[in-house]
């Protein structure tokens, strides 16, 4: 009897031990620690996940639209190949593989850039809100990426000279002020680049589709 | 022939109480320690940054509502594109187009051959004298790994906080900013913690081409090396990577229609 009451008695407390172990081997992982940030970082943040939030809920009001002219169009009993070919139109657009028009931010550069230099800059533009962006005549697509290439810097195996124009399309202001911002991308990378540069709101820009071959030749798609 | 077991001895009682009180002074130094972490955690936060976090949790757990539903709203689409599949040649044709444009822009779920690379904090205490944050992930690190795994030739790219136990993981497209604010780390619209587990589908060799790629020796492996953040990569047979959720409309933009 006392030997089943010490075996049980010890399963209890083993699996309180585990439970309180567990515990603290999550708070070892660095959860996402809002309480360490500080107020102005958690402002950002803030700001940043409700513009987020808001580029979510247009996104979703939108599919909800096509979902309703999908249903219009059955009940009509009308053909739904108008609809697929926007759909297809606009997938094709947001990937980079069809030009875009529209209004957003010009930046001149002129100067010695280094690859991470640039890949932060469309990093920032991106994270700016910016629909979609080319460096001069070069579609910046999810794999394209700022490499040292053999003579320069180079983008999609396209070099980039001393002097190249960026592109982006998105709220010019939104754009301008994002890396115009005191301690923003551009003055962080007038400390370290030497490089001159300067923007333009402007009202059309056009920006072409990709060259690169996107289709994917390890990946499949899962059935 | 048979073996007997020996016959077991029976716990007496000053041995199991011997046990239980061991176990206990376990569960009470446990118990301290965490209690005394989530103390110094909270003395330090004042009441802006109270409300700020309470902001910040709020926008979180809208933003999961809201791509939840985005998730159903485009499965529905599918469903209406892949109904029309087989109609007519046309319909067909374009149901095809429109699932191949999917595939390229990261906004369909693939598998294929690849590499793992997983990066968590430092487990080294921090000398008196150095900049704590050199011991944690940075935006920085991050950049520099996924950099390295594009220029290595992936074709497709996920990042999991948590080490890949909060979820499937980020998939990057076109759109995708990798933000850092303070130690947090946002990608698309996720919040993410390490560990990080990035996840890159590419042809054979992507493991090899990203180990020596000067996106990772230049910076990120320097780090490693000098801060004893925790690292691991492996190439991998297959994996399977998600589509990416989330905003997919251009705001400012339109397309431009091919020129035929």
């Amino acid at each position: 009897m006392a030997a089943r009451i010490a075996q049980l008695s010890l399963f209890g407390v083993a699996i309180i031990i585990g439970l309180l172990l567990v515990g603290q081997l999550r708070s070892q992982a660095r959860p996402i620690e809002l309480s360490s940030l500080t107020a102005q970082e958690l402002s950002v943040l803030v700001e940043t996940l409700s513009a987020r939030n808001v580029e979510l809920a247009g996104g979703l009001a939108d599919l909800v639209e096509q979902i309703r002219d999908y249903e219009i169009s059955e009940a009509r009993g009308q053909s739904e190949v108008l609809l697929t070919a926007e759909d297809l139109e606009r997938i094709r657009a947001f990937g980079g593989l069809l030009g875009i028009e529209g209004q957003g931010l010009l930046l001149e550069v002129e100067g010695s850039f280094d690859p991470t230099a640039i890949n932060d800059l469309i990093n920032e533009l991106r994270n700016a809100g910016a629909d979609a962006i080319a460096i001069d005549d070069i579609r910046i697509t999810a794999r394209s990426v700022a490499v040292l290439g053999t003579d320069a810097i180079e983008i999609d195996g396209q070099p980039i000279g001393q002097t190249f124009q960026i592109r982006a399309i998105g709220s010019p202001e939104g754009l301008r002020a994002a890396i115009e911002r005191p301690g923003g991308i551009l003055a962080l990378l007038q400390q370290s680049v030497d490089a001159r540069f300067s923007t333009t709101e402007e009202r059309t820009l056009g920006i072409p589709p990709t060259r690169r071959d996107l289709v994917p030749q390890a990946a499949s798609p899962v059935e | 022939m048979s073996r007997r077991l020996a016959a077991r001895p029976r716990l007496n009682r000053p041995q199991w109480a011997l046990s239980i009180g061991a176990a206990l002074a376990v569960i009470g130094f446990v118990g301290a320690a965490q209690w005394n972490s989530s103390i110094a955690r909270q003395e330090f936060i004042t009441s802006a940054q109270r409300v700020l976090i309470s902001q910040a949790q709020q926008a979180q757990s809208q933003q999961e509502s809201l791509r939840s539903q985005i998730e159903e709203a485009e499965a529905r689409v599918r469903g209406f594109q892949e109904q029309a599949e087989g109609s007519a040649t046309l319909s067909t044709r374009l149901s095809e187009q429109v699932a191949a444009a999917r595939l390229a822009t990261g906004l369909a779920a693939v598998r294929g051959p690849g590499a793992v690379v997983e990066i968590a904090d430092s487990q080294r205490s921090v000398p008196a004298d150095e900049n704590a944050s050199n011991y944690i992930v940075l935006v920085d690190d991050l950049r520099d790994l996924i950099t390295a795994l594009w220029a290595s030739g992936a074709e497709a790219i996920t990042v999991a906080g948590g080490g890949g136990a909060g979820g499937p993981g980020e998939r990057l497209v076109s759109t995708t900013s990798i933000y850092g604010a303070g130690s947090a780390i946002l990608i698309n619209t996720t919040l993410l913690s390490p560990p990080y587990r990035i996840e890159a589908i590419g042809p054979d060799g992507l493991h090899d081409r990203f180990l020596v790629h000067p996106s990772y020796i230049t910076r990120v492996a320097k780090r490693i090396d000098a801060y004893g953040l925790q690292f691991a990569s492996e190439p991998r047979d297959e994996l399977t990577l998600p589509a990416f959720i989330g905003n997919t409309r251009l705001r400012w933009g339109a397309p431009v229609a091919e020129a035929n």
